[in-house]
């Protein structure tokens, strides 16, 4: 790409150069950071002294500017550097997506309105709110919608299932739980058990935890899944009959189910089979009840079945042969960790002695042993053992200790399984490993170390150190494996067992049999080999499609980050956790579900600790409502470069922040207010329906102007007059007076500076119509309880006296600063700024706009205070100033 | 800022979960910003922030009167909150 000029900025210099530019002739592309053009001027109410209407004068511009033959726009776009090559300049430019596709958005709105992510509204100075989905004002130009996104929210980046975990929550703060229960079933439909058995990595990145306490991101789920479930019996989700190819499954463990899912909803025939009675995998099968009900996993199988997927329970399946001749294109085998890894000491096979997998199956499936009075000692020091342990505890056992070859520190097992395990009972013995089995025990033997010099896990024992513990019944949770062995003649199997595949395309070393979950990677979670399943489904169709799958997720912005969060807010209410609650007894003699689900007032309340993190929740309901299908998630940052003549620098400037003035309250009284935001007031797109006080709605009555706020006042830094705080006072005094015929107005200045064609009368007419000025420096101002403020002031006419007035509304009538985004785009110092560090103007009196990069020049407020009219003739100036310079050149080459 | 005065960002963050109980609470009748916010019990600038973005997004609208004391009541509009 290649233009004759940049013009960086598209405030009313920026659009002014531009078409100047263009209409001459010049190739012109104007780069801006917002979503819109137009800069600060279209969004202002009128402008002073002709009170011409801001945006009736700034639209045509727009129109013109995006529509000129010769301008090419870039808006939510940024520069980031501009370096000489070869005579010209190189620019760097990035376009940030907008997730819209600006060809076919129509600017309906249909976005905002349905979006649950609330922000507060930048071209509204924060009055209001506005959506993460927005058109930025009604005058936009081009009108197209946006999607704020800061990142992925860490929740989100973190679910290894994929669930859009911000997504559900912020659908729960809008009261939307059947569509967050949507949501969650867009990646697995495992809604249920996920919200009960998840171990949620989601809840440790969650940013609230750096606050009180993560929000429950789990419990959350649960309460959708429980909702859901109350009243309906079916997923909700409608699919055509199926067709094409059939796909096996083998396993219908998380693995399975998820990767069955996703097929069947991309219309592929599927069949399950399972090997055991109860379709489920490991949530179904071992993890115990009071963890995870059955009624709850079978609810979750069942969306799979009113979606037709055909899941054969007590079909075992051994090899791949019994498959292709059925006729299955692709299998997939999921077939979980469902054996146990032996301990290989002596006793392990006598009677007592049980897996715990068999144990915690049996448990499950309704066989459950009686263990009343017996000391049941558990081997193992992971989850696994754990699960056995607390289950032996209810099913009457006299004692269970658990023996782990760990310190309690060490030991895989969740802390917090390992104290609501000792919190019921249940003894622990670590750092013992079992040197043999017998009728009345094991003997144990001190472990001194678990993993070797390479960090391998390779036990180390001091036999002299030795100790018998007596037991009834042993239960052994030394790991798990994939039941392998059958297939070991077809597909290639480690010697742990577990599955070999092509970490990419999950194949096996037969083409058309793919394998996932823990049968590959050993044990791991429900919800990582639920996210397995997805990536299998993906693979599959790829596979059999011969082309890239929809499955395969989309692109995602970076995970953002938690201290960039944080820094969004100045501070945080407090706003405490939800108690967890457990209903943790000693002894537990039965299987109830330890843990209470959340109140529908609970979910609302944890739902609303969210922070947004990624502003963008992806909750999808933009994507749901657009008519023209516009949004699209998966966009990311365009970067590109370009050659150009000459650069225009119009990026204008910054209000003061008013906050700096504390004297005057602004950000801690209510009813203290900017100049910009009174321009928002006055608009005809404001914020609210007509003129009222922020702090309580109320019409004001008695309304205070404070001149000079952050200009002429050395204490902030900032000698300068601004030059156009006066004149917009004026301007905003006058529309007031004709919006609020009844409120007085008073103005606290040290003196009007009205050095413009008609300012002069024009301040003289604001006086006539009955504000009052008032000669005065503004010491402090104080609030009042009723929200009113008593604004202290020095009376300069009446001997510097101090007096004090109450007005119900004050208007800081804040300056202007430098904007500092300019200084990057050259590199360090290599564009000379002033002592005021806006752009610097060489030769301003006799060359306006040149600045000391030849080639280099600058329009409107980027090079110090202007208002409208001086903006467009500096503009003027500058575009004179890059013609030349590009003309000049031309002759010379 | 002042302890007490919460974060605009934040409070702006909580209108998705406060459009019922104000709905619920209009549904009654007109309401002004101090008085919803005195049966509610939140600031009154708060209910502002809430009001404000509720009427922008289509769940409230003004009664075209002031009050004798200068405020305006909001009244439920077509768009149902959750
Ligand atoms: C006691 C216990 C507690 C756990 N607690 C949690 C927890 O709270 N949270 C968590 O996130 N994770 C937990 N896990 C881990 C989690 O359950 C697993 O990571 C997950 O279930 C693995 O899913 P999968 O589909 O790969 O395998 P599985 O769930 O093991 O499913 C495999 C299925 O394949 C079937 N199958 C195997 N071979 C064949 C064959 N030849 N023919 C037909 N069918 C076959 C099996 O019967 C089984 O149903 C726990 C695991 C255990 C054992
Ligand atoms: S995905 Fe949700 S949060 Fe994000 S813009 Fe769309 S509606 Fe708003
Ligand atoms: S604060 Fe909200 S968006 Fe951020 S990680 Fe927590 S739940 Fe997710
Ligand atoms: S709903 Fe679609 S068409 Fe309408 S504004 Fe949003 S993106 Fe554009």
């Amino acid at each position: 790409m290649d233009y004759d000029v940049l013009v960086i900025g598209s405030g009313i210099s920026g659009m002014e150069s531009a078409i100047k530019l263009g209409d001459m002739g010049y190739r012109v592309l104007m780069v801006e950071k917002e979503a819109s053009i137009g800069g600060k001027m279209i969004l202002l109410s009128k402008v002073f002294p002709t009170l011409d209407c801001a945006s009736c004068i700034s639209t045509p511009k727009m129109a013109a500017a995006i529509h000129h033959p010769k301008v090419t726009t870039m808006t939510y776009s940024e520069v980031e550097t501009i370096r000489r090559v070869d005579g010209r300049f190189q620019a760097e430019i990035v376009k940030h997506p907008r997730f819209v596709d600006e060809a076919a958005c129509t600017g309906c709105q249909q976005c905002e309105t349905a979006c649950t992510v609330s922000v507060p509204d930048q071209f509204n100075s924060d009055m209001v709110a506005r959506h993460a989905a927005y058109i930025p004002f009604p005058q936009a130009v081009p009108k197209k919608a946006v999607l704020e996104r800061a990142g992925t929210s860490p929740c989100t980046a973190t679910c290894p299932a994929g669930v859009k975990a911000h997504g559900y929550v912020s659908l729960v703060r809008s009261g939307e739980y059947e569509k967050a229960f949507e949501l969650v079933l867009q990646s697995t439909p495992l809604v249920g058990t996920l919200g009960r058995a998840c171990f949620a990595p989601c809840e440790s990145e969650c940013s609230r935890g750096s606050l009180e306490g993560a929000v429950p991101i789990r419990r959350i789920k649960r309460f959708i899944a429980d909702r859901h479930y109350q009243s309906k019996h079916s997923p909700g989700v409608i699919l055509k009959a199926p067709k094409g190819q059939r796909i096996a499954i083998v396993g219908s463990g998380p693995a399975g189910i998820t990767a069955a899912w996703h097929l069947a909803r991309k219309g592929y025939p599927v069949t399950i089979f399972e090997a055991e009675a109860i379709a489920g995998g490991a949530p179904a099968l071992t993890i115990p009840s009071y963890r995870l009900p059955s009624a709850v996993v079978a609810q979750d199988i069942d969306n799979l079945r009113q979606i037709g997927v055909d899941i054969r329970t007590g079909v075992r399946i051994d090899n791949v042969q019994t498959l292709s001749e059925q006729g299955f294109a692709a299998v997939l085998m999921a077939i979980g960790t469902t054996a146990s890894v032996r301990l290989r000491v002596p006793g392990e096979d006598l009677e007592h002695v049980q897996s715990a997998l068999a144990f915690l199956q049996a448990v499950k499936t309704g066989k459950r042993p009686s263990l009343l009075q017996m000391d049941v000692v558990v081997v193992g020091g992971g989850n696994v053992a754990i699960d056995s342990a607390r289950s032996a505890l209810r099913l009457g056992a006299n004692s269970v200790r658990l023996v782990s070859l760990e310190t309690r520190l060490d030991m895989p097992a969740f802390s917090w399984e390992i104290d609501e395990a000792v919190r019921e009972g249940v003894e622990l013995s670590n750092g013992w490993g079992i040197q043999s089995i017998s009728e009345d025990g094991v003997e144990l033997v001190r472990c001194t170390a678990t993993l070797d010099a390479e960090g391998r896990f390779n036990p180390q024992y001091d036999p002299a150190v030795t100790q018998h513990v007596g037991g009834d019944r042993v239960i052994v949770a030394a790991g798990m494996k994939p039941d392998s062995e059958s297939w070991q003649s077809e597909v290639m199997v480690k010697p742990n067992g577990r599955i070999m595949v092509d970490a990419d395309t999950l194949k096996t070393s037969i083409p058309y049999v793919f394998a996932t979950g823990d049968a590959v990677t050993g044990p791991s979670t429900i919800a990582e080999a639920a996210g397995a399943g997805v990536k299998a489904a993906a693979q599959i169709d790829e596979w059999l499609r011969k082309a890239p799958s929809r499955l395969s997720g989309e692109a995602k912005p970076p995970k953002v980050q938690r201290d960039a969060v944080l820094a969004r807010q100045t501070h945080y209410a407090e706003r405490l956790p939800v108690k967890a609650d457990k209903a943790l007894v000693f002894k537990p003699r039965d299987f109830a579900e330890i843990e209470p689900g959340l109140t529908e007032q609970e979910a609302r309340y944890s739902s609303g600790r969210c922070l947004d993190c990624g502003v963008c929740s992806e909750c999808q309901e933009c994507i749901a409502a657009c008519p023209a299908d516009a949004i699209h998630l998966d966009r990311t940052d365009e970067h590109l470069a370009t050659m150009v003549d000459s650069v225009i620098l119009a990026t204008g400037f910054k209000l003061f922040p008013a906050d700096l003035k504390p004297q005057y309250g602004y950000g801690r009284y209510k009813n203290v207010i900017t100049g910009m935001q009174m321009d928002r007031l006055l608009a005809p797109t404001r914020p609210y329906h007509t003129v009222l006080r922020p702090g309580d709605g109320k019409v004001p009555e008695n309304i205070a102007y404070i001149m000079c706020t952050g200009s002429r006042d050395k204490t902030v830094g900032n000698p300068l007059c601004s030059k156009i705080c006066c004149m917009y006072s004026n301007k905003q005094n006058q529309l007031i007076m004709g919006a609020l015929p009844l409120a007085d107005v008073s103005v606290y200045d040290i003196d009007m500076r009205t050095t413009g064609k008609g300012y002069e009368e024009f301040y003289l007419q604001t006086a006539e119509m009955g504000t009052n000025f008032v000669k005065g420096r503004v010491a402090e101002i104080v609030e009042k309880d009723d929200g009113n403020l008593i604004v202290r002031y020095e009376d300069i006419e009446h001997e510097g006296q101090i007096q004090e007035s109450e007005h119900d509304l004050v208007v800081l009538a804040v300056g202007v600063q430098p904007n500092h985004d300019v200084e990057r785009f050259f590199g360090p110092n290599l564009l000379g700024l002033d002592d005021y560090d806006y752009v610097n103007e060489t030769d301003e009196t006799m060359s306006p706009g040149k600045t000391n990069i030849p080639g280099v020049y600058v329009a409107g407020t980027a090079a110090g205070a202007k208002d409208i009219p001086e903006s467009i003739l500096h503009a003027g100036a500058a575009v004179a100033q890059a013609v030349a310079y590009i003309e000049g050149r031309r002759l010379h080459i | 800022m002042m302890p007490g005065r919460r974060d605009v960002r934040e409070v702006i963050r909580e209108e998705p979960l406060r459009r019922r109980e104000i709905q619920t609470m209009l549904a009654d009748g007109a309401k002004t910003i101090r008085e919803i916010s005195a049966q509610l019990g939140y600031p009154s600038e708060e209910i502002l922030f809430w009001i404000m973005g509720m009427r922008k997004y289509g769940y409230v609208a003004e009664v075209p009167e002031v009050t004798e004391d200068g405020y305006y009541r909001y009244r439920n509009a077509d768009r149902e909150a959750f």
